[in-house]
This record gives structure tokens, sequence and C-alpha cells, in this order.
């Protein structure tokens, strides 16, 4: 341990750690832009300086160990002059095309630049033109004119995925990120390259003069493309008179399970909170009123009763699991959660995993079947299934099935009028829930967003059968989730601020 | 903050009997309708709607612009700052990609609803690329609809600046 004093205040630091990664742990506001945790120091931005007592020059924060006793200004007019100097420096070649740039609020010369900037410019020759918008490949865009040229992109292409696609060329003021000639950036998690820019030299091609900024409300959730269940940002936002639209997500630091990333394929599954929703309910393949619908598919389940058999998707959330397997002990139904969602070619051994659904883990925990001899069994004899989660009629089609039908999805899907009832319910990002991922990590995606579109939870559609007064989260887990032996250390509380690992047998 | 008291007129007997006051007032009256009556070129006021006002300052805020550039192009880059600076939240802008090599962002659909807006300026003040005005000099405007009150990109483009229509 060393104590060190930054700005007149005592903080206790490890001995031979980075000065940086101890100011920023403390909440020092320093500017940066080649340091990044996941990437480590470069040096070559010089933005991270601070005077340390007994130095005579002020040195990078981003290489300098901490020792005991050290004194740190980063504050005050010397160093502010210094940060001074080398804004100006960046800016000398730098379009200042606020205006028209994605990254304009969320930017860090932007910002730093407001700190400590010197506002009038003292410079009188042309500025160097590089080239702007760039298609750089895998949905990212480049504006040579605004990098900084940190490389965190160039170390990100090299340390982390290893693909090697971009590179800086050429030398002094003329050198410019660019790829090989004839080359394009193209690897599964080249999308991260853009959170990691700390500019507008990258950005998203696909969330290109969308939205600015600074209208997005984040939300945090886990993503619901594969078993691995990153943490991320859902970035969302409801124009004057239109729904609530999400325009992105954005990968959330969790060091158990994706450290700063995600992968594009994750990244772009946003589209399908907004895009090819199922909008309406359908009675026989015709449009039906919502809330009948609903009375109806109630009504079915009754009279069905014990020759239902619900269809369970592992996108489901633990609490909707939990729930169903008690609408299934009352009503004396069967339940079956069969799904054969796995790409073996998705999966890699970095994030991504071949179980592109987020939840198998839940179903199997609370001992529900879930495995196509299981569904050949226990669809014997029934005269109903519902899908919940799923529209994939072809699965016990395939079995030879000629009873009722229903689906509870969020999706649109061609052949509405096959199923007797079609009801929708909320997205991923339209209900709370938790997640056991591939690893038994226990994480709440607590992304809530409300929308005018028609749909329904399904805790809200069970709680009129099982009438009990459970809606939330917290009721499901005090009403007897909380029991379950594999949840026995842990409360929701807990897994709302972080992921926690269970043992799995 | 110290407090100013404001005499208050109105006690005396002569204000209180009213009559004197009202005769003071018919006697101006009848004094400049006699004095019109006699010479009518130089009445002040004006047959409004049939003869418009004549005295409209450059400062008068009326219906937006739109501006161009010097190739008549559009100006607006889409930037969002006036509708980030509009209390009434009534300018409603959809950006896209510019095609054309002049920049590289621009209005796909740019609505003012006049309606909502309370003709502060603060969208012009905002603008940092002088793309919209408020020197239209247009004060009144008229339409069936409500839809009709809500100004299009092309509306606002044709606009033309008071001093340009003069
Ligand atoms: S493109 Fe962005 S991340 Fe890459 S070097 Fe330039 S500023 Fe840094
Ligand atoms: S690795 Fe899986 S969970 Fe993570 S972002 Fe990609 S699809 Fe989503
Ligand atoms: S004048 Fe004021 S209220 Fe009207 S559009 Fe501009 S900013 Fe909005
Ligand atoms: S009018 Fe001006 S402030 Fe408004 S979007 Fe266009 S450029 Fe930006
Ligand atoms: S962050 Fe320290 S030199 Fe760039």
């Amino acid at each position: 341990m060393a104590t060190i004093t930054v700005d007149g205040k005592e903080i206790y630091a490890k001995d031979g750690s980075v000065l940086i990664e101890e100011l920023l742990a403390n909440d020092i506001n320093i500017p940066h832009f080649c340091y990044h945790p996941a990437l480590g120091k470069d040096g070559n931005c010089r933005m991270c300086m601070v005077e340390i007592e007994g130095k005579k020059r002020p040195q990078i924060a981003c290489d300098t160990p901490v020792s005991d006793g050290m004194i740190i200004r980063t504050k005050g007019e010397n160093i502010n002059r210094v940060k001074r100097q080398i804004l100006e420096l960046e800016l000398i070649n730098h379009p200042i095309d606020c205006p028209i740039c994605d990254q304009a609020g969320e930017c860090s010369l932007q910002n730093y630049y407001m700190d400590v900037g010197l506002y009038d410019s003292r410079l009188d020759t042309p500025k160097n033109k590089k080239r702007k918008h760039t298609d750089l490949g895998a949905n990212v865009m480049l504006d040579q004119d605004r990098c900084v040229l940190c490389t965190r992109c160039v170390r990100f292409t090299k340390n982390i995925t290893k693909t090697h696609e971009l590179g800086v060329v050429v030398r002094n003021d003329h050198s410019y990120i660019s790829t090989f000639p004839g080359t394009k950036l193209s690897n599964p998690y080249a999308m991260n390259v853009i959170d990691l820019c700390p500019v507008g030299a990258l950005t998203s091609k696909d969330f290109r003069f969308k939205q600015r900024v600074w209208f997005l409300k984040p939300e945090v959730a886990i993503c619901d493309g594969c078993s691995r269940g990153c943490s991320i940002n859902v970035d969302h936002n409801r124009e004057k008179y239109k729904d609530d639209i999400v325009y992105r997500y954005r990968p959330k630091y969790n060091k158990e399970v994706n450290g700063y990333f995600i992968c594009d394929y994750g990244r772009l599954s946003y589209k399908k909170e907004n895009d090819n929703r199922l909008k309406n309910a359908y009675i026989r393949g015709m449009e039906s009123e919502f809330e009948y619908a609903i009375l109806k598919l109630e009504r079915l389940l009754k009279r069905y009763n014990s020759k239902t058999l619900l269809l369970i998707s592992p996108n489901l959330s633990l609490e909707e699991i939990y729930r169903l397997k008690k609408l299934a002990q009352k009503i004396d139904a069967q339940i079956n959660g069969f799904d054969e969602n796995f790409d073996e070619n998705f999966g890699d051994d970095f994030l991504r995993k071949s179980d592109k659904t987020p939840n198998r883990k839940s179903i199997e925990l609370l001992n529900i079947k879930n495995t196509k001899e299981d569904l050949q069994e226990q669809i014997k004899n029934k005269e109903f299934v519902l899908f919940i989660g799923r529209e994939d009629m072809q699965t016990v089609e395939n079995l030879d099935f000629d009873g009722s039908i229903g689906v509870m999805t969020y999706k649109d899907f061609k052949e509405k009028n096959k199923p007797d009832i079609v009801v929708p319910i909320v997205s991923h990002t339209g209900r709370a829930g938790t997640f056991i991922n591939c690893d038994g990590f226990v994480q709440f995606s607590s992304c809530e967003i409300k929308r005018d579109m028609q749909s329904v939870k399904i805790l809200d559609f069970l709680e009129i059968i099982l009438n009990d007064g459970v809606t939330e989260c917290e009721k499901v887990w005090s009403s007897g989730l909380n029991k379950e032996e594999f949840l026995n250390s842990i409360s929701l509380s807990m897994i709302k601020s972080k992921s926690i690992k269970i043992e799995i047998k | 903050m110290g407090i100013k008291i404001v005499p208050r007129y109105g006690n005396t007997l002569k204000d209180k009997l009213y009559l004197p006051a009202i005769f003071g007032g018919m006697k101006t009256t009848i004094s400049h309708f006699t004095k019109n009556l006699r010479d009518t070129t130089n009445i002040k006021t004006q047959c409004y709607p049939e003869v418009g006002p004549i005295d409209i300052t450059d400062r008068y805020r009326g219906v937006h612009r739109l501006t161009h550039r010097e190739d008549d192009s559009v100006r607006c880059v889409a930037c969002f700052m006036c509708s980030t600076a509009c209390p009434a939240e009534c300018i409603f802008i959809e950006a896209t990609q510019r095609k054309d090599g002049v920049d590289e962002k621009m209005p796909k659909k740019f609505e003012i609803d006049l309606l909502e807006c309370v003709f502060c300026g603060g969208c012009v003040e905002a603008c940092p690329c002088d793309a919209i005005r408020m020197d239209t000099g247009i004060f009144t405007f008229i339409a069936q609809k409500r839809e009709d009150f809500v100004l299009n990109k092309e509306q606002l483009l044709a606009n033309k600046s008071l001093g340009e229509e003069k």
C-alpha cells in the first residue's frame, strides 16, 4: 500500500500500480485519449499530464508507477496551461465539425476543450485535409480529419481481436488510420472500436444521423443474443408524438462477464425491439381486440386444463419461467423448454456462445424438461399447445400434433391463421427480469421501456389466472422463487448491483 | 431588496365625483374628432387588414425561414441545436446523409409547428450555421386546418427575408 496526496487529499493506492488507474478509480477527472483500461497505456497523446512534486516537468499519469508519498496536482493554472497547449496541437488539423458529428455530446476532445480550451485560434495556415466519411466495413465509418491518432482502435484489432486490420500510415501530421488497401475491417467485434474511439473519428454507420446523443436515455439490460448475457446500455428515446424507440445498444462494463466489449451481433440485435413487431392480437387468423383476446386465451387455458402443454422459450426471464411452472402446476398442464436455437458457427473463444438463448440455464435449474424426447412424451393426448415467447409451430407439427395452438410472442410471423389465438407480448427491453448465463452468473436486466404498442407482460397475464397479486420481480422472488435451492445465497437486491456466480452441478 | 412605495392617486373629492374626469375625457375626444374631420390625411390609425404595417423593424421576430448557401442549396446541417434549444419543442427534424458533396449531413424533414411556437427566437440564437432566421416579417398566418400551420422544409426554404422582398 502507498499513500499519495492528490490535490491536497490523501488517497490509498497499490504500490507500483499505474497512477492513472488509481486516479480514475478515485473519481479524479484526468483527461486521456490513448490510455484505456482494456488496452493499457501507449503514451502517445500526452493528455494525461499531472504535476508531481520533485519532478521538473509534468508527467503522464498513464505511465507513472505509484510510489509512497507522491504529491500530485491535477488542477491549477500550471497544468491547465500544459493541457491547453496539447489540445491546441490536437486541433491544428481538426475540422471542428461538431454540428454534423455523431460523437458530439460524448466526445472526449469536446469535453476537455470545454474545460481548458484556448478558444481563440492562432492558426493562419490552411488545415491538412484528409478523407472524411470513409466506410471501413463492419458498420464503422472513419473520418480521418477528426482522428487524434491515439491508436486505441489499432491496439484493439492488434491485442483483443488479433485480426490486425487497422494501422497508422504516413508520417507526421499527414498520418492517418487506415486498413490495408483492398481490405476491410471485418471481425465479429469490430464495432467496439466505435466506443473505444474517444472522438468522432470512428462512428457507427448503423446509428449515423439517427439521433443526437443528448436526447437518448440510457437503461441497463442484459443482451439476449446468446447465453453469455453481456451487460449492455440500452439507449432509447421517445420523440414528441411518437412511440419510444431503441436506437442502439452499447457495452456496459462488467468485470465478471464481458469486460468492456460486446459482439456486433448482440450490438445490432436492438433492431428486433423496434422492427417486425407483432402489433395486434389474432383469433383464428382474424385481427381481434386486444383485451378480448387476452380473456379468450385465459378461457382456453381453463377449458383445456390438463390437456395443455406450455412450450416455453429460453428467452424468457427466470421470473417468467418460474411463474409459468406455477401455472402448469395449478392447471395440471405439462411444461417444456425444448429449443433448438444453437449455432455452432456462432460461438468463439472470446464472448460469443453457440447457445443463442440467454436463459437456458434457468429452465434447467428449475427442473423443467427440455429435450425432444420429453416433448414427444409430454405432447401425447394433448389438445392445446401454448407457445410462450416463441412462434416455431413446426416444432410440434413435426411431432404430428394437430390440436389447437396458441402463440404469445413479440415477433411478427407469417402463418398467423394457423394458431387459434395469437397475443402480442412485450419484447426483451420492455420488461425487467433475471437471466442466468452460460457460466452460472445470475444477472438482472432492469430495462423496462414502456411502449404505446399493444402488448402484455407475461407476468401480468399470469396474474390474471393465478390471481395472487404477483406481477413484479420482487414479488415473484418473495413468493417462493427465493426458496429455490440454487438461489439460496442470493437475493434480488444483490444481483441488481452485480452479477453473482452460482455453483452448477 | 428595497421596497418602492408607489403613491396612490384618486383619493381627492374631485376624483371621487368622477364627472369632472368624464367631461375632461369627452373634451379630448371631441377635439380630436373635429380635428380629424377637418383634415383626414393625418389620421394615425390604419385600415388594417387592407393596409398592412410599414414600420416592422429588422429585429422583429416573424415566421421562420431556412436560409440558403451561395449555391442556393439548404444551409441547415440538421445538427438539432435549434430543436434542443426550443422551449416549445415544436421543431421536428429528421437528418439524412447529404449526397451532393457540399456537406455530409442535411435535414430530410424540417418542420416547425407555428401553433406551438412561442416566437422566442431561441432557435435563431442556437443555430451554429445561421441556417434559420425569423426575419421574414410575416406576422400573420391563416389556415383552415391545424396541420396547415406546420411549415415543412420546402415552405421554410421558400420564405424570404423582409429585406429581400422590399
Ligand atoms: S480513429 Fe479514433 S481510436 Fe483510432 S486512432 Fe483515431 S482517434 Fe484513436
Ligand atoms: S456475446 Fe452474446 S450476449 Fe454478448 S453481445 Fe454478443 S450476442 Fe449478446
Ligand atoms: S421561436 Fe422559440 S418556440 Fe419558436 S421554434 Fe424557435 S425556439 Fe422554438
Ligand atoms: S437550423 Fe441550424 S440549428 Fe437547426 S438543425 Fe439546422 S443547422 Fe442546426
Ligand atoms: S493517456 Fe497518457 S499519454 Fe495518452
